[in-house]
């Protein structure tokens, strides 16, 4: 591996001040939260840092906190401490089950939140070293190439999907991102946080490089909501989901109130199925009206030559993710 | 013919490993482990290109970088790798390689795949080795490719050799290989229906856990090579025809190896490189293949086009078999190229017509049953297709066509009738199967496949000594090396019930050629039957000595050793198998799940059952990948590898897998040691056609490429 | 055997303008000291960690991965590398009691951490009902993934004490066996469990 330097952060401002101070001296810098996925970058030379701010010695942003009205939680709780955590339960499944989805136990017991959630794509032509929009380049390889794991929706002018399990949940969740940075603390909506490629093709969020994702607030789902995390992959375990389906819905008896459906591994971003979401709305939750929301999930679709599968999948895995959510 | 076996005392009862302590221990060494005093690192740079002629390398920065002790590349250490690239693909024939002309070199230029070694370094530690392949400035020009068997051969095609892209045969011949029995053109005429159908199969890497890696030390004029080699007699032959040296003088060392499932047999590249390393650093030098350059170094399986034409009658009976093969052998011809399956049938009019083809994807390699899965993925997927358009049973169609002893051609035994029935019995076949194919209503839909296939069990020459001394301890010494099967413990078993003592009065000596005597190596699924017979000759001998003058006394030892070359009398001697397996294909989401597996096997007499039962339930489970999952997928427009390693490849975890259920027809043909046929390769061979014909019998859609992906499966369900 | 060039002294087929083919390493490759480019050493940091129940105190390179610091200087290479990139789990240890891949970790970030390896599961040569259990089932065959499996599975054994083939396999999907004797490995898993909690 190439020589780097290792800065142990004692809290979250001391790493993003590191962060500033690695900038200013023009060094190449990457914080690190579980590393698991930094490391392969490092090694395969797709990430050139020079100088790793570790977060792990950083004691804040660890928790979840709960009030009637809205949770906090933090960006660097680990995916298996978020799978397990006692408050987390009931309407939170899709939270539960979409970080208990991702890779393996050794890799959720150093993983974090804000790590799971910042990830870079998993394009097989950004991961292997092709000069794409991702690293600053100005061509996707994919568009004339092998696209079949690439987006059905948003894409362009790069069609990498968002990797991550716990975006859609998040974002299904209606979440605020909390962002630190030498300028203080920022909040952004999900709106805000991600970002499509035809506004920079070169990342998915609007994260300065010196910005740390600290936590999330979350609005505490109430009486009547109900969710579930469906993510399709093609192995069992250990992989990136070619569609997940994160769903939350608030529940009046046996009608929806209101519905959140977001995909995930289709899209540059979490995948908002606004359409879906407000038909849902006033609905029966039944078989045919999940199979109707399934068929609606993917009007807009646009797959590229070798991504058709993906339109058929999405549908049914947003049907079949409803189906989870009848009550027996 | 077949003889129920006797129950024997040690043979055929479940033993553990003789060095199970030390693999549950972390006390087992794999070379990767070893370390000498002032030993150093080395690494190799690959080229980032499919095609190009290195202009100028320059290595002197690189080399300047405290800590680098050499630098070697193609302009300073031209050392041909004779098994990297032998005409015809024909290993072990020094002959052989002495004619061939298309060959590969440690470091070749130009280069031929990305992935191709164009440099090495050995320095005092592993990062600065790294470090220094950065710094190492080559110049390329590049040159067209071509990944496709079929596009190489265009006319237009960039060359690859000079010779052009159909790979050299034995006599330095561009043609096909050409194998044809009977009258073809008869065989169509008498048939009342022709079916056509074109297969392709997947790229698909061995994936053996433990990266190639070598430790090469020499000691004056003499080479000791740490390395993990399926062969250590083959792999030291082949250092010293390479190096140019006697083979007394080099030593070939492996006591425990990581896997290797066909592709770590003779000697590797890195073997050569670590060799040349060392000599020029007059040091120690430990050369680590990351996971990457083991994927692109040498890959598997080599991926095949299938085109087949079938004549049948309407009551089943096959009349012509025609095929015409391509496969992509990469840039040098290691292996054969082999689409094995049409001589499963008794058909007496069979045509096949192979071309091996170089392209500039990485090399192919031997990989468990190097010609047979992907093969009989192809026939038995046409046949199944026939039978059900015929309407009938595919194990009824097998029943009719399928290749029984002759008086022309006898067996030493055959169980293939007796494995299907027992299969069909077993997992219950009528039961599972739709007798319509796709009749199942889904979304989730059932189906149940089969597949059969029998597999050599040749037998051939191979060495051991055995010795006892005044305790009545007993030593074996054999060539084998533990690629994973347990030919410690199967050795050792063999030989105590040879002997008639208790295993645990037997120590095995293995894995070390200054050691040990020849062996044929952990390839062709051999050791158990050859180096096994050897031992079983050796005991006589040592029997009889005992027998002539009495156990040894004091410090006495007696010795016996023994090379036999048994031979079968004509006849053929093969193992069995049929394999039935059930899946469960989500027609929406394009998942296939395996339901249940049923493995019967006909293998001779078994020597140790739970290796034995492992051994058929792990192949089977490579299958099932190879089946489902893994390919070396190309972007087209670069010719860059794109699913390199096990995340890419998608390998089945713990979660992936069904439990296989695996039955032994046990049988005493009165040859092998024992009666004991091969097993190691067996189970891999059918696997791959029992899950497409059951994905077949599922859905009703014929899926004609491996691997059966989710775009592929729901692309047929659209 | 005196030179590298042993083997043949022909150009390569297929080049044109074959290369002059010296022979040795003169002009390449044999470094002179004087020389030395002006490469920056690199940043080292004391750490000290509990490995196996025994204290290290040692100072590593950044660089290092907690893997490459117990093969390479604790000499402790029962755990492996199969693929240095998370993808395969062979080098699965037990960091503060929970699998994580130490090829994946910097061993700086292990300061401080309670580290056990395979090495660390037997006592005084006595096996634990696990590794007997890895051994009565032929759970390893090429044995490379074994101590990886071994660790996972020795943390789950810690938290569900008899767990059953389904939960063993959840717990451990991160290590992968080329060989695939995953039944083995789960019937093993299983039945040291069953052991184990008939004993508690």
């Amino acid at each position: 591996m190439k020589a780097l330097t290792n800065i142990n952060a004692r809290s979250l401002a001391d790493a993003v001040a590191a962060a500033s101070a690695a900038a200013a001296r023009g060094q190449v810098f990457a914080f690190s939260g579980g590393g698991t996925d930094l490391l392969q970058q490092i090694k395969d030379g797709t990430n050139q840092a020079d100088v790793l701010i570790n977060l792990r010695t950083v004691r804040e942003a660890r928790t979840v906190s709960v009030s009637p009205t809205e949770t906090w939680i933090g960006g660097l709780i680990t995916l298996t401490e978020l799978a397990e955590h006692a408050a987390l339960s009931g309407p939170w499944a899709v939270l539960r089950e979409a970080a208990a989805s991702v890779g393996t136990p050794q890799i959720r017991n150093v993983a974090t939140l804000a790590g799971n959630v910042t990830q870079r794509p998993w394009c097989w032509y950004y991961r292997n070293g092709f000069p794409c929009f991702k690293v600053g380049g100005s061509e996707c390889f994919s568009v004339h190439g092998e696209n079949q794991q690439h987006a059905i929706f948003g894409g362009g002018p790069s069609y990498s999907v968002h990797p991550s399990d716990l975006a859609p949940a998040l974002v299904a969740l209606d979440a605020t991102f909390e962002v630190l940075g030498p300028g203080g603390l920022r909040r952004l909506s999900a709106a805000e946080f991600f970002v499509l490629p035809n506004q920079n093709p070169a990342r998915e969020n609007t994260l300065a490089a010196t910005e740390l994702l600290t936590g999330v607030r979350i609005p505490t789902p109430g009486a009547g909501v109900v969710s579930t995390y469906l993510k399709i992959t093609d192995r069992e375990a250990w992989t990136h989901a070619e569609v997940s389906v994160a769903v939350r819905l608030q529940m009046e008896d046996t009608r929806i109130r209101t519905a959140s459906v977001v995909l995930g591994g289709v899209a540059p971003i979490p995948w908002r199925l606004t359409d879906v979401e407000q038909w849902l709305r006033g609905t029966a939750l039944s078989a045919p009206v999940a199979r109707q929301a399934g068929a609606l999930a993917v009007a807009h679709a646009q797959p590229l030559a070798k991504n058709g599968h993906k339109v058929p999948m999405t549908s049914a895995a947003v049907e079949r993710a409803l189906l989870r959510l009848i009550p027996a | 013919m077949s003889e129920a076996v006797q129950p024997f005392t040690t043979i055929g009862h479940v033993t553990p490993r003789v060095d199970a302590i030390a693999r549950v221990t972390g006390q087992a060494r794999y070379t990767n482990d070893l370390k000498l005093p002032g030993m150093l690192y080395a690494r190799v740079l690959r080229s980032p290109h499919p095609h190009a002629r290195i202009r100028h390398i320059d290595t002197r920065e690189a080399a300047r970088l405290p800590g680098v002790r050499a630098v070697i590349t193609h302009e300073n250490a031209q050392v041909v790798w004779g098994a990297g690239a032998v005409a015809g693909g024909r290993q072990y024939s020094d002959a052989i390689k002495e004619i061939t002309r298309q060959r590969r070199y440690i470091f070749n230029n130009p280069v031929r795949c990305v992935g191709d070694a164009v440099a090495a370094v050995a320095a005092t530690d592993r990062h600065i080795a790294e470090q220094a392949l950065a710094l190492i400035q080559i110049d390329y020009e590049l040159l067209p490719f071509v990944l496709e068997p079929e596009a190489a051969l265009a006319a237009d095609a960039p060359r690859i050799w000079p010779e052009g892209n159909l790979c050299l045969d034995v006599h330095n011949q561009a043609a096909p290989v050409v194998a044809e029995h009977g009258d073809l053109a008869a065989g169509f005429a008498a048939a009342e229906q022709v079916f056509e159908q074109r297969y392709d199969t997947g790229f698909v890497h061995n994936a053996q856990l433990e990266p190639r890696c070598a430790l090469a030390h020499w000691q004056g004029e003499t080479l000791t090579l740490y390395t993990p080699t399926q062969g250590i007699a083959n792999c030291r032959h082949d250092m010293a025809r390479d190096l140019g040296l006697e083979d007394q003088h080099v030593r070939v060392v492996c006591h425990y190896m990581g896997g290797g499932f066909g592709n770590k047999n003779q000697n590797q590249d890195a073997d050569l490189i670590a060799a040349i390393l060392a000599r020029h650093t007059n040091a120690p030098v430990m050369l680590e293949y990351t996971r990457r350059d083991d994927w692109l170094g040498m890959h598997g399986r080599w991926p095949t086009v299938q085109q087949y034409t079938v004549g049948v009658k309407h009551d089943g009976t096959v009349t012509a078999i025609q095929l015409i093969g391509f496969s992509g052998m990469g840039p040098y011809r290691k292996n054969a190229g082999g689409i094995g399956g049409l001589e499963l049938y008794a058909c007496p009019n069979r045509s096949r017509s192979l071309s091996p083809v170089y392209t500039n994807r990485t090399t192919s390699g031997n990989f468990r049953a190097p010609s047979e899965p992907h093969g009989v993925f192809g026939i038995e997927s046409i046949m199944d297709d026939i039978a059900y358009t015929l309407g009938m049973d595919p194990v009824a169609f097998t029943f009719k066509n399928m290749l029984r002893p002759t008086a022309e051609q006898p067996f030493t035994n055959y169980s293939l009738d007796a494995c299907i029935q027992m299969g069909v019995e077993q997992f219950g076949w009528q039961a599972r199967r739709n007798v319509i194919a796709g009749s199942d209503a889904g979304p989730i839909k059932r189906g149940a496949g089969f597949s059969f296939m029998m597999f050599r069990a040749a037998l051939g020459m191979s060495s051991a000594i055995v010795q006892v001394d005044a305790r009545q301890r007993y030593t074996l010494f054999v060539g084998v090396t533990d690629v994973g099967p347990g030919a410690k413990t199967t050795m050792g078993m063999i030989a105590a019930e040879a002997l008639g003592v208790p295993l645990s009065q037997v120590e095995v000596v293995s894995g070390d050629t200054d050691r040990c005597p020849y062996s044929v190596g952990e390839s062709g699924s051999r050791t158990t039957i050859m180096t096994g017979m050897a031992v079983v000759e050796a005991v006589k001998d040592l029997q009889q000595q005992i027998a002539a003058r009495g156990m040894p006394t004091g410090d006495d030892i007696l010795i016996a050793s023994a090379t036999p070359s048994p031979t079968i009398e004509g006849k053929m001697r093969q193992c069995f198998g049929a394999h039935f397996v059930e899946v469960e294909v989500d027609t929406r989401l394009g998942t296939t799940r395996i339901i249940k597996y049923v493995a019967i096997h006909e293998s001779g007499r078994i020597i140790n059952p739970q290796t034995a039962r492992d051994q058929i339930r792990g192949a089977v489970i490579q299958g099932i990948g190879q089946a489902l999952h893994e390919d070396l997928l190309y972007d087209p427009a670069s010719g860059q590898p794109l699913t390199t390693g096990y995340y890419r490849a998608r390998h089945l975890t713990h979660l992936d897998v069904p439990t296989i259920e695996v039955h032994f027809l046990e049988v005493d043909d009165g040859y092998g040691p024992f009666g004991a046929k091969t097993v190691g390769e067996s189970g891999i061979i059918l696997a791959p056609a029992a899950v497409a014909n059951a994905i077949f019998n599922a859905t009703g859609k014929r899926m004609t490429s491996l691997p059966i992906t989710r775009d592929k499966l729901l692309g047929a369900m659209a | 055997m005196g030179d590298t060039s042993a083997g043949s002294s022909s150009p390569q087929e297929g080049h044109p303008t074959a290369p002059s083919h010296r022979t040795g390493l003169e002009g390449a490759g044999l470094t002179p000291a004087a020389t030395a480019s002006a490469m920056t050493a690199p940043s080292r940091t004391a750490i000290s960690l509990t490995v196996n129940g025994v204290r290290h105190r040692v100072t590593v390179e950044d660089r290092w991965t907690l893997v490459g610091l117990l093969r390479d200087h604790l000499d402790l290479t029962g755990t492996k590398i199969g693929c240095d990139r998370s993808e395969c789990g062979a080098c699965t240890v037990l960091m503060d009691g929970k699998p994580v891949y130490a090829c994946c970790q910097l061993a700086v970030w292990a300061d401080g951490a309670d580290v056990h390896t395979v090495e660390g599961l037997a006592h005084d040569g006595r096996l634990t009902p696990l590794q007997q259990a890895f051994i009565d089932h032929n759970a390893p065959q090429c044995g490379f993934c074994t101590p990886g499996q071994l660790m996972t599975a020795t943390a789950l054994l810690h938290t569900v004490p008899r767990p059953d083939a389904a939960q063993v396999k959840q717990a451990l999907v991160g290590v992968l066996c080329r060989c695939s004797n995953y039944n083995a490995i789960v019937e093993a898993v299983v039945a040291a469990g069953a052991q184990q909690g008939g004993a508690a």
